[in-house]
């Protein structure tokens, strides 16, 4: 089989689902700017420039709860679900069904808001993890599961188009783009639905008061059976991007389809059966257990290096076309600044960052390793590594990306916004260097410090992870200033004069290497293979804590040391 | 051909990123944390001195404060911890070892450590767990004499007495405009008569507001339950607080 390149550059999109796009690119970005701020006020909390519980009426975790729920779970949401509607309906050329779009719309918008009131009340404040026997407001639970469930109604509706493109295209292989979408929202079901047997019958019939008590050990174990596939499902969208777009925008060809299908599929498969491995330093799970899920992890790491050397080739492909040569000087010849090529920079910084996040996060990973860092400051150094990096840059770069081509405007101040995702990644690269350092020392993460271990005057002050949260607080600056940067450039194209009429209009690359494969171009074999995985990895576990009888928690909220009643 | 190679390749990679990582585990001799299906949750911390060097510790962490608060023990101390929570969930990290674990509510956690070096070892709260959670902390004095108390820390400079309030989150629980709470109100608590649990009575001075900071246990007011940690506040932020609720009449 070969792949189906598109014929056309741009198409015209019903004005329906163009508006559908757009709110759901709109809406999470203006949340951006209070999960963005909140970012700041982490480092200036936690380096002792505010050295106080609160900032203008917010708590640091309150603060902290906002930060990662906009930025982790409503903002890349709202934006795989936009950029599928996008990609499907690009590279399918078919109509979706409006209907269903909107209603996906108005369930995730309704959930944001659910979970928003509680939290900017103070009533949910409890960190994105939620972490039973901490309570939140009902309502925040409600909200979650609305969002979760307006993103499954989004991708159902493009299952009609695929089903009726691949009808009428026999013996083509499907977009790469569209199974690279398809992969991440299959995950996503896969992943969201012990996350939602954890909230709806265990934290919501307990935060109204129906049971009096919750088994948190179960709880924590569903919460990470979503938590590591939830990072994929944040990643994945950016590897199309990868895939799909990079090639194209750095002037050249992608270097092999089969590798970007293989790093889908085997993503698929292996990023949801590794959940223990946040849980290594738990009790109630054997260490077996926790070895198979660790030998499984290591299985996550294939797929992205096989990105790195995919990627790698195709950059190298282009760079000699654009006239690069030498066994290591064609480096010189890409657009790194190039402000027509400037999705290129937000991409190609992005990758820098992936690096340094893919290696940390071997070593969180290896089992004995994570007695060092486990919930140290190393661990949000690498994450953002990667959510703040790679996935963060293609999620606004796309948003922008599509901003301007369904509204027919012009970006504004490119050669700013060239800049942009350097400048992030410069300030992303300073910041992770003092939590890293600070990390290996022992500070924790989620934690006020600047009122006791970074506080000179406090019997708890810790001068080596005081110099860590200088070196950070400057890298969590420039980080600041690079989103300030990118939202005037982001707003200031929304509301600009309109140039052309919109349309649709995504680059896509052509391929160096179109190798047939039969085993990489159906979903179902590794569909088989993703259930008798779980089923490997969590069968086990899962009755090892039927076996305990955990004593059950009543309600704790944040302020109280004593158990609420339960009414 | 490719997909052969590709397969062989991964195949390669796994075991020997699993060796290395076997080879890790026993070269380092990095206690993992077990799986203790037999031990039920315990809520009194205590340390066992079983033989010379050798102890068995029960750990518990609360919001927001450890049981015991200080453990004392000799240079080459093997201690066996067991490690369980009263309340939320817990990461209990002590700084310098590689004893860093969880506190799961109704389980027990376990690891094996050995304190080689004399030193005061810093033990934080690494898991959110409350407004509070900056503050909890305790300490592991590794030294010859075991029994020697470690020096109380140089006095610090004061603060204005609200801000104090505030960064120890007092106000979490004392409201200062007569609010209810999970603590009694600061609002006319100076110079009030106050009836305790077991029924006897004081008038509250300077000197009982610092023994309440100080030793929250000693004296519990009438209604109200023994909860409040004991918390490290610097004598000169105690006189800060005593000196702002003299004026919150």
């Amino acid at each position: 089989m070969r792949s189906a390149v598109p014929t056309y550059t741009r198409i015209e999109v019903e004005p329906g689902l163009r508006q559908i796009i757009l709110i759901e690119i709109v809406f999470p970005m203006v949340l951006l700017l209070l999960g963005i701020s909140t970012g700041l006020l982490q480092v200036l909390f936690r380096s002792g420039v505010i050295r106080a519980p609160s900032f203008l009426g917010m708590n640091y975790y309150q603060g902290l709860t906002l930060h990662g729920v906009i930025n982790a779970i409503v903002f890349t949401t709202f934006f795989a679900v936009a950029f599928g509607h996008a990609v499907v309906r690009f590279f399918l050329n078919k109509p979706l069904p409006l209907g269903v779009q909107w209603l996906s719309l108005i369930l995730m918008v309704g959930g944001t808001l659910a979970a928003a009131i509680p939290m900017l009340a103070g009533k949910a404040t409890v960190l994105y993890t939620f972490y039973p026997p901490l309570r939140a407001h009902p309502a925040f639970y409600f909200g979650l599961v609305a969002v979760v469930i307006g993103s499954w109604i989004g991708f159902f509706g493009w299952i009609p188009a695929y089903r009726s493109w691949h009808r009428e295209n026999p013996g083509v292989k499907t977009p790469l783009g569209v199974l690279g979408i398809f992969a991440t929202f299959i995950l996503w079901i896969i992943a969201t639905i012990p996350v939602a047997i954890e909230i709806v019958f265990l934290l919501i019939p307990w935060s109204l008061g129906w049971v009096k008590t919750v088994n948190v050990p179960l709880a924590r174990m569903l919460f990470w059976f979503f938590g590591h596939p939830l990072v994929y499902f944040w990643l994945m969208p950016a590897l199309v991007m990868y895939y799909v777009m990079l090639p194209k925008v750095a002037g050249g060809k992608l270097y092999s389809d089969f590798a970007g299908r293989f790093a889908f599929l085997w993503l698929l498969v292996f990023s949801a059966p590794v959940g223990l491995h946040h849980q290594f330093m738990e009790p109630g799970i054997s260490s077996s257990w926790k070895f198979v899920q660790t030998v499984f992890t290591m299985l996550v790491a294939v797929p992205s290096l096989v990105t790195a050397f995919t990627i790698t080739a195709s950059m190298e492909h282009a760079a000699r076309q654009r006239g690069g040569h030498g066994l290591f000087g064609w480096w010189t010849k890409l657009p790194y600044v190039d402000r027509d090529r400037w999705l290129f920079a937000y991409l190609f910084a992005g990758l820098i960052s992936f690096f340094v996040g893919g290696i940390t996060g071997i070593i969180n990973a290896s089992y004995s390793m994570d007695a060092v860092v486990h919930n140290t400051a190393w661990l949000p150094a690498h994450f953002h590594q990667m959510v703040a990096g790679p996935v963060f840059l293609a999620f606004i770069g796309g948003s922008l990306l599509l901003v301007s081509t369904l509204t027919g405007k012009e970006i504004v101040m490119k050669g700013l916004n060239v800049w942009v995702p350097w400048i992030w990644t410069f300030g992303i690269l300073i910041f992770s260097l003092g939590l890293f350092v600070g990390g290996l020392s022992g500070e924790p993460r989620r934690t006020n410090m600047g009122l006791t271990y970074t506080n000179p005057a406090s019997p708890l002050y810790q001068p080596t992870w005081q110099f860590a949260r200088i070196v950070g607080t400057i890298g969590g600056v420039i980080m600041f200033l690079a989103a300030v940067l990118f939202f005037i450039i982001f707003f200031g194209t929304l509301f600009s004069k309109k140039r052309t009429a919109g349309a649709l209009e995504l680059p896509y690359s052509e391929l160096v290497h179109d190798e047939d494969v039969p085993a990489v171009q159906s979903f179902r074999p590794w569909l088989v293979g993703a259930v008798i995985l779980l089923a490997v990895a969590y069968t086990g576990p899962f009755i090892e804590l039927a076996q305990q009888h955990f004593p059950g928690s009543p309600p704790y909220i944040p302020s109280s040391p004593l158990a609420q009643p339960n009414k | 051909m490719i997909e052969k190679r590709v397969a062989i390749a991964a195949v390669i990679f796994v075991l020997a990123l699993t060796g290395v990582i076997a080879l890790a585990v026993r070269t380092t001799g990095i206690g993992l944390p077990t799986c203790l299906t037999d031990v039920r949750p315990f809520s009194q911390g205590k340390v066992i001195e079983q033989a010379p060097k050798r102890y068995e510790i029960h750990y518990v962490a609360r919001m927001w404060k450890f049981d015991p608060p200080e453990i004392s023990l000799v240079p080459g101390s093997v201690a066996d911890i067991y490690l369980s929570t009263a309340d939320v969930t817990h990461g209990v990290d002590i700084i310098g070892t590689n004893f860093n674990l969880m506190a799961v509510p109704g389980a027990v956690n376990y690891a094996r450590v050995k304190f080689e070096h004399p030193g005061d070892y810093l033990v934080v709260c690494n898991e959110y767990c409350g407004l509070n959670h900056q503050n909890m902390a305790g300490v592991i004095h590794v030294t010859e004499k075991a029994a020697a108390p470690p020096p109380p820390p140089a006095a610090p400079a004061a603060g204005a007495g609200k801000a104090v309030l505030e960064q120890y989150a007092c106000t979490a629980c004392h409201s200062v405009d007569g609010s209810a709470g999970t603590g009694p109100t600061f609002k006319g608590l100076f110079g009030s008569k106050r009836v305790f649990a077991d029924g006897t009575t004081t008038i509250a001075d300077e000197e009982y507001i610092e023994r309440s900071i100080e030793k929250p246990s000693a004296n519990v007011v009438k209604g109200f339950d023994n909860v409040m940690p004991e918390m490290p506040v610097p004598p000169a932020d105690i006189h800060a607080i005593v000196q702002y609720i003299e004026t919150l009449k």
